[in-house]
């Protein structure tokens, strides 16, 4: 998705070695997708439903 | 010791065989006072890099090259950012990049050297109109 618009940035992060961000973001199970700091996604998706919920209205309160 | 099997090698360099684009790996660690998963991420980088003449690893230092922390906006370490012929794909990946996570770099690196997106028509679509910064962060363990 990144690589198709500039945009876009993706970020794999690797949940036991960034602990503090782990918590920040509640990650209790993996996959787990932040999405510009408003929007969780948990758990994988069929790509459809992954680009819905990661185009959702960016201005969701911050978590 | 090589974290890759002969068995393995074999494998992601037959899929890694299309790449044409020159992929850097901008890998940014620590040398002092960092991490072990740094020594691993850098391990790993090397045995990509190794697969492709087309790959290579381009080492940053996250306390010296702060030009280029702030380039690429790397606020944490080890650090992999994917460059396709010089230009940042912003893809990044942050930890060791063992297990899951490996199958995402390889993957990565194949779409960075081919450019070749493997995403719905409507994908594409919607991806287009995205006309402000979207920042994607997933989060995932090694096993």
């Amino acid at each position: 998705m990144a690589y198709a618009n500039p945009n876009i940035t993706a970020d794999a992060v690797d949940a036991q070695e960034f602990m503090d961000l782990s918590r920040r973001y509640r990650v209790t199970g993996v996959p787990k997708t932040i999405v510009n700091e408003t929007i969780e996604i948990m758990g994988g998706l069929p790509e459809p439903e992954f680009v819905e919920a990661v185009l959702q209205p960016f201005d969701a309160p911050r978590l | 010791m090589a974290l890759l099997s002969d068995s393995d090698r074999q494998t992601i360099t037959k899929h890694l065989a299309p790449i044409s684009k020159q992929v850097d790996l901008v890998l940014f660690t620590q040398t002092i006072g960092g991490s072990e998963s740094g020594l691993i991420a850098k391990q790993v980088a090397g045995e990509v890099a190794s697969l492709h003449d087309k790959i290579a690893v381009v080492e940053k230092s996250f306390v010296l090259d702060i030009e280029d922390r702030a380039k690429y906006g790397v606020e944490k370490i080890p650090a992999l950012v994917v460059l396709a012929d010089g230009a940042d794909t912003r893809i990044r990946f942050y930890g060791a990049n063992t297990g899951y996570e490996f199958v995402s770099l390889i993957e990565a690196v194949l779409l960075a050297g081919t450019g070749n997106l493997e995403l719905e028509p409507e994908t594409l679509t919607a991806l287009a109109a995205v006309d402000k910064p979207l920042h994607i962060q997933v989060f995932s363990t090694p096993t």
